[in-house]
């Protein structure tokens, strides 16, 4: 093992420290001249481990220019990692410069430090697009010796990390000499994370490296003594549990799914406050300044507990948290196991973390949890072939900077890992499209961004078209906000919608414009820890006012964002097909099975249920694929589709995680017991062939996929130098775009990335044609004469999803009839006098 | 002579009475006047996609095509022997040079089967020679045809805002471009495949609709609904 410089083992010794092994290794990987991939957990002294190599090479040999650039997923945590590198380096006495390079650094500083860059820069992936996209890039980054990835994990399955990869393969254009060291969280297959860094420094190796685990986590499931309720996400059954627990630790960082069960739990939490304990909020929809003080005062410790969402995920060391929580389905356990790391970042004393199931099946959920995290099992996402969108973006980028020879950039972007199959027709259509378009229609020629040279290179045809990329640069869209403002209410009157509602409130937040589209006036709903009136949309702004209710009538502003994973999924299906497993579980969960076994069937590990009941005058189709609410949401839009065909007159469906629901006004249960409709046929794969297609054809979900990567790729622009365009006029024209563009151009390589995302993000084909091939032929029908206590749980949900496509026509419908009902009457009223 | 029009079609669609005459408002968002045998139409914003080109955002150059396109099927099942574009026909006024030459061609064989006139929009100031007769306003059969609404005279038929209107009913709501009118004046939801629309209930109508006369007819999918003001949110 190789020595550290005196300097260096003096820092160690006058620390009372010593330079862990897998800092070590690094540290000789590096100087063999290899690249690293470091898998260590939280509190493993990463940071360290990934700059020790640059501070011994800027010790050994004196440098000019920029050595080592550190990029991380988070403007916070560059800023956090150049502070915690700036002590040591000075107590060491160093003249070794550091900075951080975010989008909130000054304008004369970004500006500066492109003629004078410091030895060390942080920074994120969009500002090394931004810096690549210069004319001197080549110049700023030919010094480059060290890149460290930080949180590599979290980028490489998003398309910032398609962004990324791309950077990563310029740079390496650039600086030939360069060698990556990448940090990563335990992931299901570190070999994916070794190939992608090693791809771009190719032929040079890159290696694996695995610093040791700290020590086991303490979990446990939140066992409450109040009924468990059937469904919902609240968890509100084991508020007065919670609130002894927070009491008893010293601070307890809350996790939850989605930004309403934050706001819930934190009303239920602050309702029961007696003892005035600051409990604090902490998610996307809050405001920055909101956001920032609860981190500071997180910091300084000065916060008995925090309610958050995947917001808090990564991020900067939070000093002492004892406990974490994790209130509803856990979804993942590679997620868990990172929430689970913001206790305690100290390797040697274990975490502490508490499970608690906001309803029944999410204790069997739970249960899995618990097993795969104790088992070290991972169920981390694996990064996907790159998207086109970013590709067009980045090869606009590449332009800006210098002439761009198509072969030799072709040759670099498949040295990215995303890239690495992507053919060379389909590199030359996204050429293609950067410069005209890439319309079958040649119509705009002459308006060609790109221009070829004598040489046969590609130039930007005028440096306005440099700027307006940079005004675009990145692969984070926002969802078309609303801000909203609380007045004062002008009294909810039936039919009125006249009259100025009060302006000049407090501005509470933002919110996603497409769910502000479903309110009507009056509706509720929690926002900002409070329960808030919907008044109107005033230009961009939503305006509440304080509402007198205490239950939001509309449950939710966004569904769950994780879809349970495959693994877990497994293990709940495994819990049910076994009653053996069952004694660890609570009584009330247990009866409920027990009943479920006596009424009807369990669902088995690789097979299907599938019950039918009548209710109400209806009869339901409830089915248990256990996939995940995406995929279940596909299944149950291509399955109306089909029981429509055969006549069985279906009216609805609602998805969860666990089951799909289907009703009808035909006997679906007599149908398919007198043969007349097969399950096999009916769950036959072949659903994603011509019915996918042509419920893509008029879903809504495509255009706001299309939306992101029309913007991704600069089709449309984010801003415009001057004017901004607000999101509700980008969302508008962005429809408009898809669909005269699918009606004429369906092969157009924004439609194909367009669906792709869709296919991925949105509905999870690929899962439900995993699920669909495991049940094949394994299908289980069970009539009933009722409704199961299994299928409880979704039936539950029924009436709370939004309304897409069919459902808006039948509002316009029933108004209508209205109308009609309306004047029949005085008609009627009319011949009878 | 609403018999014209295919039998179911014509059963399913209502009328617009105004001015003292029968309209039939056609989902396209045209409006067929039976009595002058002639078609009207709004916004049509051809070559709007292609203005941005300038700017450097290339959108897909194919909605002229689809407003042709609709404009011809339309002329079809009506059979009218009369258009009247009401304004804004072009995004642009340097839009009728940028047609591309099969749109050039499509227009022309559609201004060659009825008689034209192409009234003047903000954004199409300038007369052109593309087909027919074009001119700032109109009266017409007792009616007085012009872009931009405005009040006092009865009987003005008008385009220029892009009207829609969204409607709640039980706890659920849906958004479509509409035809809007009061006892004096009548606005026309905009025609062109790449319009957006304003919401009725915004500013932008006040003092030129009067509400409690106010009526809609909205644009569904393959008829026309006629809708109660009551039932009418902003957004």
């Amino acid at each position: 093992m190789s020595e550290l410089s005196p300097i260096v083992a003096d820092w160690f010794k006058g620390k009372g420290w010593h330079a862990r092994p897998h800092q070590l290794a690094v540290l000789d990987a590096e100087r063999a001249g290899n690249s690293v991939l470091l898998i260590a957990p939280t509190g493993a002294g990463k940071t360290l481990a990934g700059f020790l190599p640059s501070i011994e090479d800027l010790i050994a040999t004196p440098h000019e220019g920029l050595h080592t650039l550190y990029i991380s997923p988070l403007k916070a945590l560059a800023v956090d990692v150049a502070r915690n590198l700036s002590d040591p380096i000075a107590e060491m006495g160093l003249k070794i410069k550091v900075e951080t390079r975010t989008g909130d650094t000054p304008a004369s500083r970004r500006q500066r430090q492109r003629f004078d860059p410091p030895h060390i820069l942080m920074t994120t992936p969009e500002q090394i697009a931004l810096l690549l996209s210069h004319p001197d890039s080549a110049r700023l980054f030919g010094s480059l010796k060290r890149i460290v990835l930080d949180e590599l994990h979290a980028l490489v399955t998003s398309k910032r990390g398609d962004l990324l990869s791309l950077g990563v393969a310029r740079l390496a254009r650039l600086a030939p000499q360069v060698q990556i060291t990448a940090l990563s969280a335990t992931v299901a297959q570190p070999q994916t994370l070794r190939e992608w860094i090693a791809m771009p420094v190719a032929p040079r190796p890159a290696v694996l490296l695995n610093a040791p685990g700290g020590a086991t986590p303490e979990l446990s499931i939140l066992r409450s003594d109040d009924p468990m309720p059937w469904a919902g996400h609240s968890a509100a059954y084991a508020v007065p549990d919670l609130y002894r627990i927070i009491r008893d630790h010293g601070t307890t960082l809350l996790f939850v799914n989605t930004r309403s069960q934050a706001e819930m739990l934190f009303q239920n939490l602050w309702a029961i406050n007696e003892d005035n304990l600051p409990i604090a909020l902490h998610h996307g929809s809050l405001s920055v300044e909101q956001r920032r003080k609860v981190e500071s005062a997180m910091v300084s410790g000065r916060l008995s507990a925090v309610v958050c969402t995947s917001t808090l995920d990564l991020g900067i060391d939070w000093g002492d948290v004892d406990l974490v929580v994790q209130i509803g389905a856990p979804k993942g356990a590679s997620r868990m196991l990172q929430r689970i790391g913001r206790a305690n970042h100290r390797l040697d004393e274990p975490s502490k973390a508490l499970f608690v199931p906001a309803n029944r099946f999410e204790v069997l959920e739970c249960e899995a949890a618990l097993e795969a995290v104790a088992m070290g099992a991972q169920d981390s996402e694996t990064p996907l072939p790159g998207g086109l969108d970013v590709l067009a973006q980045h090869v606009l980028g590449l332009a800006c900077s210098a002439p761009l020879d198509p072969d030799e950039t072709f040759a670099e972007i498949t040295s990215a890992w995303p890239y690495r199959e992507l053919t060379r027709e389909k590199f030359d259509k996204v050429l293609d499209f950067v410069s005209t378009g890439g319309y079958a229609l040649r119509a705009y020629e002459r308006f060609a961004k790109l221009r070829k040279t004598p040489e046969g290179t590609l130039r930007i045809a005028n440096p306005q078209i440099a700027q307006q990329y940079r005004l675009n640069v990145g692969t984070i869209v926002e969802e078309p906000m609303l801000k909203v403002r609380l007045v004062r209410a002008r009294g909810i009157k039936k039919g009125a919608t006249t009259g100025p509602i009060g302006r000049g409130g407090r501005m509470l937040g933002e919110i996603e414009e497409y769910f502000i589209d479903q309110l009507v006036r009056g509706d509720t709903f929690m926002f900002g820890g409070e329960i808030v009136a919907f008044e109107g949309v005033v230009e961009t702004e939503a305006y509440v006012s304080r509402a007198f209710s205490d239950n939001p009538k509309i449950p939710s502003y966004m569904g769950g964002k994780f879809p349970l994973s495959t693994y877990l999924a497994d293990g709940v299906r495994r819990q049910l097909a076994d009653p053996e497993s069952w004694r660890v579980l609570p009584d009330q969960v247990r009866e409920w099975l027990e009943i479920q076994r006596a009424v009807s069937v369990l669902p088995g590990r690789d097979s299907l249920l599938v019950e039918t009941f009548p209710r109400g005058g209806k009869y339901y189709m409830v089915c248990y694929p256990f996939e995940g609410r995406l995929a279940h949401q596909t299944l149950g839009m291509l399955l109306t589709r089909r029981l429509e065909r055969e006549r069985a007159q279906p009216l609805g469906f609602v998805a969860s995680d666990y089951s799909l629901a289907i009703w009808c006004a035909s006997d679906i249960g007599g149908l398919i017991r007198t043969g007349r409709l097969s399950l096999d046929q009916l769950f036959d794969e072949d659903m994603l062939g011509d019915d996918l297609e042509a419920w893509l054809d008029e879903s809504a979900l495509m255009k706001r996929t299309f939306r992101n990567c029309a913007i991704i790729a600069g089709l449309i622009e984010r801003r415009h130098p001057g004017k901004e365009k607000s999101g509700r006029q980008m969302t508008m024209s962005s429809d408009i775009i898809y669909d005269v563009l699918y009606q004429h151009e369906p092969d157009h390589i924004l439609i194909e990335a367009t669906r792709r995302d869709a296919a991925r993000g949105l509905l999870d084909i690929e899962r439900l044609g995993h699920a669909l091939r495991r049940i094949r032929r394994h299908i289980q029908h069970k009539p009933l004469d009722r409704i199961s206590p299994l299928a409880v749980p979704v039936m539950l949900d029924i009436g709370k999803e939004p309304v897409f496509g069919e459902a808006r026509e039948a509002v316009l419908r029933e108004a209508a009839d209205e109308l009609i009902a309306e004047a029949m009457h005085i008609d009627k009223r009319a011949a009878t006098r | 002579m609403t018999s014209a029009l295919p039998r179911d079609e014509a059963e399913v669609t209502p009328l617009i009475g105004f001015a003292g005459a029968q309209f039939v408002p056609l989902v396209s968002g045209a409006l067929y006047w039976p009595e002058l045998d002639a078609l009207l139409v709004a916004d049509l914003h051809l070559e709007k996609h292609s203005s941005f080109a300038r700017t450097g955002q290339l959108l897909p150059p194919y909605d002229t095509g689809m407003t042709l396109r609709r404009l011809e099927r339309d002329l079809m099942l009506t059979r009218a022997e009369r258009v009247f574009a009401l304004g804004d026909s072009f995004h642009r006024d340097e839009g009728t040079s940028t047609l591309l030459p099969g749109d050039r061609a499509h227009l022309q064989s559609l201004t060659d089967r009825a008689e034209w006139t192409w009234l003047s929009g903000n954004h199409d100031p300038a007369p052109h020679t593309l087909g027919g007769a074009c001119c700032a306003e109109l009266g017409v059969a007792g009616c007085h045809l012009t872009h931009q609404p405005r009040r006092g005279i009865p009987g003005l038929i008008a385009g220029h805002l892009h009207p829609a209107a969204r409607v709640a009913m039980n706890g659920k709501s849906s958004r479509r471009a509409c035809f809007v009118w009061d006892d004096e004046l009548m606005i026309l939801p905009a025609y062109g495949a790449s319009t957006g629309s304003l919401n009725v209930l915004s500013p932008a109508f006040h003092g030129l609709i009067d509400r409690t006369r106010m009526q809609v007819m909205l644009l569904g999918r393959g008829r026309v609904y006629p809708v109660g003001a009551s039932r009418l949110v902003n957004g």
